[in-house]
C-alpha cells in the first residue's frame, strides 16, 4: 500500500517530537556548565544536588504517597462501582443516569474539575479543618478522577465474562457471594489491576488538579517543577526530569512485564 | 434471566447493586456533581471589592466576558476563546497526522516487537507534563539548535527563545496528546479487516480508492475516539500554554486559572468554566453523531 | 485486589506515611512556616535559627503578591502559614481583611535597633501589625552588552519608537501599574480612575507588542535576562545586583529610570490563625539582630531597615549605589501606599491588563 520507506518517516517524526526535548534535558543536565548552551564537560554535580535537596526529597515522597493511598482507595471504590452499575437490573433511565455519572469525570476538562474542587474545599472548609488543602484534600482530588477510570476499565472487563461463565457458575447453585469471589474476582482480578495501574499513572500524570488542591505542606513533584520553572530554567531542573523521564520508562516496562501473563492469550495470536 | 442463590427477585438485586455502587456514586456527587452545580450558580454572582464572592444574583461575569470593562469594550475574550479552539483544533489535526501513520507501522511490526513499540509511545505518557513542557521550554532556548536553525531561516531574530509563540503551544501540545492518539487508533487498526483490503485490491481498486473505501471507515471509530482524547484536554490544557504561550497568548485554561488564582474572582472564572463545558459538550456530541458511544 | 492492598500498605508503611495534617501544618507541631517571596531569604540563616532555638522552619514561596492574597484569602493560608513577607502597602488591607493579628512588642526587643526613619511608619503607625524586612526600588536591569547606551526610561518599555526587545515586565500589580503611572507623570498612588486607565492601556499597549515576552513574577525576570532570554525586564534592585554579581563583569547592569520609581519596604507580618506564634516572634526578633540582618542584606543584596546593622555589612555593599542609590536617584522615588477604597480598581486594572 505505502512503500516501505514512508513508514519511518512519520516514526521518526513521531518520536523526535515525543524524546528529543527529553533528550535535551538529558544532556543539559550532564553539563557543566550552568546556563547550558555549549558543552563544557560531563558532570554529575547536578544530580548530587538534586538528591541532597530536602524540599526535593519531600515533594517526591509526597507524590509517591498520594498516587500510593489514592490508587488503593479508587480501585476499592471503582471496582464495587462497576460491580454495582453491572451487576443489577436497572431500569433504562436509572443506568443512563448512572452512566453518565460515571463519564463526567473522563470528560470534565481537568482545569474545569479543579475549580469544582475549590468550591468543594471551601465550602466543606466551614464545617471542618480537615479540608485545609494538603495532603487529604489531594487524594480526595485524585480519587474523584481515578474512580471513573477504574469503574470503566473493570466495566469492560465485567461486559465480558458476564455471559457463559456465571451462568454455569449459577447453575451449580453458586450463592452470590460465592459467585462474586469464585468465579468473578478471579476473572476480574486483570481488569482490577490495569484499572489500579491506569490510575496510579493517572495520578503521577496530574499537574493541574494537584495545583490547585494543594497546601504548603503538601508540594508534590510537578509542583515543585512549575514552581521552580516560574524562576528559570536550572541545571537541577535538568536532572530530575531526567531522572523522571527514566523512572517512567522502568514503570512502563514493569507494567509490560506485570500484565504480560493476563494479556498473553489475546495478545500471542 | 433467570437468577439463583439468595437473591433472586429484582429489586433484591437493585438493593445489592446499589450498596455497591452507593460509595463511589456518593463520591462522585459530592466532590464533582454538587460542586458542579455550585460552581454554576457562582459565575451569576458578585465579585466583591477584595475579592470574594457575593451571593448576589449578577451578570457581571457574563457582561465581562462579552467585553465590557473597565478599559472600554474589548473582543480580546472572544479572541481568546476562538483562539482556544484554534490551537486545540490545530493539536488534534497535527497529533492525528503524525499518529495515524504511526498506528498503521506498529501494528504491522512482529507481534514480538509491538510492546516495545508501543512502551516507547507511552514513557512520555507516564512522565508529568510539566516535565515534558519544561523540556520543551529548554530545547527551544536561544543558542540551541532549533533556535539556531529558526534563526538561520530568517524566522527569528539570532539569538532570541523560539517561544512564547503559538508555535511552540501547538508544538508543545501535539507532542502531548500524542501518545493519547496513537493508543486507541492502534488498537482499532490492529483490528482491521484485512480480508476487505485484499478484496478490494482483487477488484484491482487503485491504492488511493482502497484506503478511502477500505481502510478509513474501518478507523473512523480509533479516529474520533483519537480526537476526542486530543482535543478535551487541549481546549482546556494551561501548563502548556502558560509556559510556551506567555501573555500575549492566553487561553481559555489560563484565564480559568487566573480567576481562581491570582485575579480572585471566582464569579467570572465559574463563567469561563461554563463556557469551557460547553465547547467540550460540543465537542463530544460531534463525535457522538460520529455513531459509537463516548469513548 | 487484596494482595494488592497489602502491597501498598506495606509501601505506605516503608515510606512512614504521614498523617494528613489538620491544620497544624507539618513538620513537626513546633515548626515555623514562613510565606515568603523567593531566593528572598538566606537559607543559613534558617540553619542559624533551627540551630539556636530548635525549631524547624519551613520555607513556603510565591512570586507575587496577587498569588500570595489568593492563598491567604482563599486558601486557608492564614491558618497554614506563621509568618508572611508582604509588601507594606498591603497591611492595611490585610488587617481590613482580617488576614492578620497584632504582633506582641514585648517578644521583639531587637525592634529598638531599626532606624528611626522605618519607626511608626504611615502603613503601620503604631507597629501593631507589622516589623521592616528589607527595602528597594524597582528599575530595570539590562543586558549592557547588546545594549550599552540603553536609554535610562521607562519607555524603553512603553514608546513602541524607542522600545528596546525582548523585555519581561514584572507580575506585581502595584509595582507595574506604578510604573506606568510614574512614566506618565502621575503618582504612583493615583486613585483617579482616569489616570489607572491610561495606565492600563500604556501597559496592555506594551503587552501586546511584538518586543514583550510576558510578565514574570519575583526572580523570574532577573534569571531569564540572566539567561539570555530577555534583554531587559523590570526587577527590583536586589535581584538585579545578585545577577550582576554573578555574571562576567559588565554584561549585566541595573538602571533606575529618570522618570522615577518606586521606593518600597517589605515587612513581616504574622497570620491570623498562626499556629506557632512563639517561634513567629522569635524568628523576626532573630532577623532583627544586627549581625543577621546584616548577613540577610548581604545575601539578598537589599538595603536592611536596621540601622545598626549597617556596620556589618560588607564595604562593597554599602558603598553600591544600586543597594543604596544615591540621592539625586532617591529624590525621584515615591513610596507604595495604601490606596484604600481604589483597591478593587487597581485589581480590575490589572487583571484587564493580564487577562487581555
Amino acid at each position: 500500500m505505502i512503500r516501505r520507506a514512508a513508514w519511518w518517516l512519520p516514526l521518526g517524526l513521531g518520536l523526535l517530537v515525543l524524546y528529543l526535548p527529553l533528550l535535551a534535558a538529558g544532556l543539559a543536565s550532564v553539563n557543566a556548565s550552568r546556563h547550558g548552551l555549549s558543552f563544557e564537560g560531563f558532570t554529575l554535580t547536578w544530580y548530587r544536588q538534586l538528591l541532597v535537596d530536602p524540599q526535593v526529597g519531600a515533594a517526591a515522597r509526597t507524590t509517591l504517597v498520594l498516587a500510593l493511598v489514592s490508587t488503593a482507595l479508587s480501585t476499592l471504590l471503582g471496582t464495587l462501582l462497576a460491580l454495582g452499575l453491572q451487576r443489577a437490573p436497572w431500569s433504562r433511565r436509572a443506568s443512563a443516569a448512572l452512566d453518565a455519572l460515571v463519564e463526567l469525570p473522563v470528560v470534565t476538562p481537568d482545569i474545569v474539575f479543579a475549580a469544582c474542587l475549590v468550591i468543594a474545599f471551601s465550602l466543606l472548609r466551614g464545617l471542618s479543618a480537615w479540608f485545609q488543602p494538603g495532603l487529604l484534600t489531594l487524594v480526595l482530588g485524585h480519587v474523584t478522577f481515578q474512580v471513573a477510570f477504574v469503574a470503566l476499565v473493570v466495566r469492560a472487563r465485567l461486559v465480558l465474562i458476564e455471559g457463559e461463565l456465571s451462568e454455569a457458575a449459577r447453575d451449580l447453585y453458586a450463592d452470590g457471594w460465592s459467585l462474586l469471589r469464585r468465579v468473578t474476582l478471579p476473572l476480574l482480578w486483570p481488569a482490577i489491576l490495569a484499572g489500579a495501574l491506569l490510575a496510579f499513572t493517572l495520578s503521577l500524570d496530574d499537574f493541574v488538579i494537584s495545583f490547585f488542591c494543594a497546601g504548603p505542606d503538601s508540594t508534590t513533584l510537578p509542583i515543585y517543577v512549575y514552581a521552580s520553572l516560574r524562576r528559570g530554567l536550572s541545571p537541577t531542573l535538568h536532572a530530575l526530569s531526567t531522572l523522571s523521564v527514566l523512572l517512567a520508562a522502568l514503570l512502563v516496562l514493569g507494567l509490560e512485564r506485570v500484565s504480560r501473563p493476563f494479556d498473553a492469550p489475546e495478545a500471542t495470536p | 434471566m433467570v437468577r439463583h442463590g439468595e437473591l433472586t427477585s429484582a429489586p433484591g438485586l437493585r438493593r445489592r447493586g446499589l450498596l455497591l455502587l452507593a460509595p463511589g456514586a456518593l463520591w462522585l456527587l459530592l466532590f464533582l456533581v454538587l460542586p458542579g452545580v455550585i460552581l454554576g450558580a457562582v459565575a451569576f454572582c458578585a465579585r466583591g471589592a477584595d475579592g470574594q464572592v457575593e451571593w448576589t444574583p449578577s451578570l457581571g461575569a457574563f457582561r465581562r466576558l462579552a467585553g465590557y470593562g473597565i478599559l472600554g469594550w474589548s473582543p480580546d475574550y472572544l479572541w481568546i476563546l476562538v483562539r482556544s479552539v484554534v490551537v486545540a483544533a490545530v493539536t488534534t489535526a497535527g497529533a492525528l497526522a503524525l499518529a495515524y501513520p504511526l498506528a498503521f507501522f506498529v501494528a504491522s511490526r512482529a507481534p514480538r516487537w509491538r510492546p516495545v513499540w508501543l512502551g516507547l509511545l507511552s514513557v512520555p505518557l507516564c512522565t508529568n507534563v510539566v516535565v515534558r513542557t519544561y523540556a520543551w521550554e529548554l530545547l527551544l532556548s536561544p543558542g540551541l539548535p532549533p533556535a539556531q536553525l529558526a534563526a538561520w531561516l530568517g524566522w527569528i531574530e539570532p539569538g532570541r527563545a523560539l517561544y512564547p509563540s503559538l508555535a511552540a503551544v501547538c508544538l508543545g501540545m501535539i507532542s502531548n496528546a500524542l501518545p493519547f492518539a496513537v493508543l486507541p487508533l492502534y488498537t482499532n487498526v490492529e483490528r482491521l479487516d484485512r480480508a476487505l483490503l485484499e478484496a478490494a485490491r482483487d477488484l484491482y481498486a487503485s491504492p488511493w480508492r482502497v484506503f478511502r473505501h477500505a481502510v478509513l471507515p474501518q478507523t473512523l471509530p480509533g479516529l474520533t475516539v483519537a480526537a476526542v482524547l486530543t482535543f478535551v484536554p487541549a481546549v482546556g490544557m494551561f501548563v502548556i500554554t502558560d509556559r510556551l504561550g506567555g501573555a500575549r497568548h492566553m487561553v481559555i485554561g489560563n484565564l480559568i486559572q487566573q480567576q481562581f488564582g491570582p485575579a480572585r474572582n471566582y464569579p467570572f472564572g465559574a463563567a469561563v468554566s461554563l463556557v469551557l463545558i460547553a465547547l467540550t459538550l460540543a465537542g463530544l456530541a460531534l463525535q457522538r453523531r460520529r455513531g459509537r458511544g463516548p469513548l | 485486589m487484596i494482595r494488592w492492598l497489602l502491597l501498598t500498605l506495606t509501601a505506605l508503611c516503608l515510606l512512614g506515611c504521614p498523617a494528613p495534617s489538620s491544620g497544624s501544618g507539618a513538620g513537626g507541631p513546633e515548626a515555623l512556616n514562613l510565606y515568603i517571596w523567593s531566593e528572598y531569604l538566606d537559607p543559613a540563616l534558617v540553619e542559624a535559627f533551627t540551630k539556636e532555638t530548635g525549631t524547624p522552619v519551613k520555607v513556603s514561596l510565591f512570586e507575587s503578591t496577587e498569588e500570595m492574597l489568593a492563598k491567604l484569602q482563599h486558601a486557608a493560608g492564614t491558618s497554614q502559614y506563621d509568618l508572611v513577607v508582604v509588601a507594606n502597602q498591603s497591611v492595611p488591607a490585610m488587617v481590613r481583611l482580617e488576614l492578620i493579628q497584632p504582633l506582641d512588642p514585648a517578644k521583639l526587643p531587637h525592634r529598638a535597633g531599626l532606624d528611626p526613619s522605618f519607626r511608626n511608619p504611615p502603613y503601620d503607625p503604631e507597629e501593631r501589625y507589622s516589623v521592616p524586612y528589607q527595602w528597594g526600588t524597582v528599575g530595570l536591569l539590562y543586558d549592557a552588552q547588546k545594549h550599552p547606551q540603553l536609554e535610562p526610561s521607562w519607555a524603553v518599555l512603553f514608546d513602541p519608537a524607542r522600545q528596546v526587545g525582548p523585555f519581561l515586565l514584572i507580575d506585581e500589580a502595584r509595582d507595574q501599574l506604578g510604573v506606568a503611572l510614574k512614566y506618565l507623570g502621575h503618582s504612583v498612588n493615583s486613585t483617579d480612575p482616569e489616570q489607572l486607565k491610561a495606565a492600563g492601556e500604556l501597559l496592555l499597549a506594551a503587552k501586546r507588542s511584538e518586543a514583550c515576552l510576558g510578565f514574570e513574577g519575583g526572580v523570574g525576570g532577573k534569571n531569564r535576562v540572566a539567561g539570555g532570554l530577555a534583554d531587559l525586564a523590570v526587577v527590583w534592585n536586589g535581584d538585579a545586583n545578585r545577577a550582576i554579581e554573578e555574571a562576567p563583569e559588565g554584561k549585566l547592569a541595573f538602571v533606575v529610570p529618570r522618570e522615577g520609581s518606586i521606593g518600597w519596604c517589605d515587612v513581616l507580618v504574622l497570620t491570623r490563625e498562626a499556629p506557632n506564634p512563639a517561634a513567629a516572634h522569635a524568628f523576626v526578633d532573630f532577623l532583627l539582630r544586627p549581625e543577621n540582618a546584616a548577613r540577610l542584606a548581604a545575601y539578598t543584596k537589599y538595603a536592611t531597615p536596621v540601622g545598626a546593622a549597617r556596620e556589618h555589612l560588607p564595604e562593597a555593599d554599602r558603598a553600591n549605589p544600586v543597594i543604596y542609590p544615591p540621592d539625586a536617584v532617591r529624590a525621584t522615588l515615591e513610596s507604595l501606599t495604601d490606596v484604600g477604597d481604589s483597591l478593587p480598581l487597581y485589581d480590575e486594572v490589572w487583571t484587564a491588563v493580564k487577562a487581555r
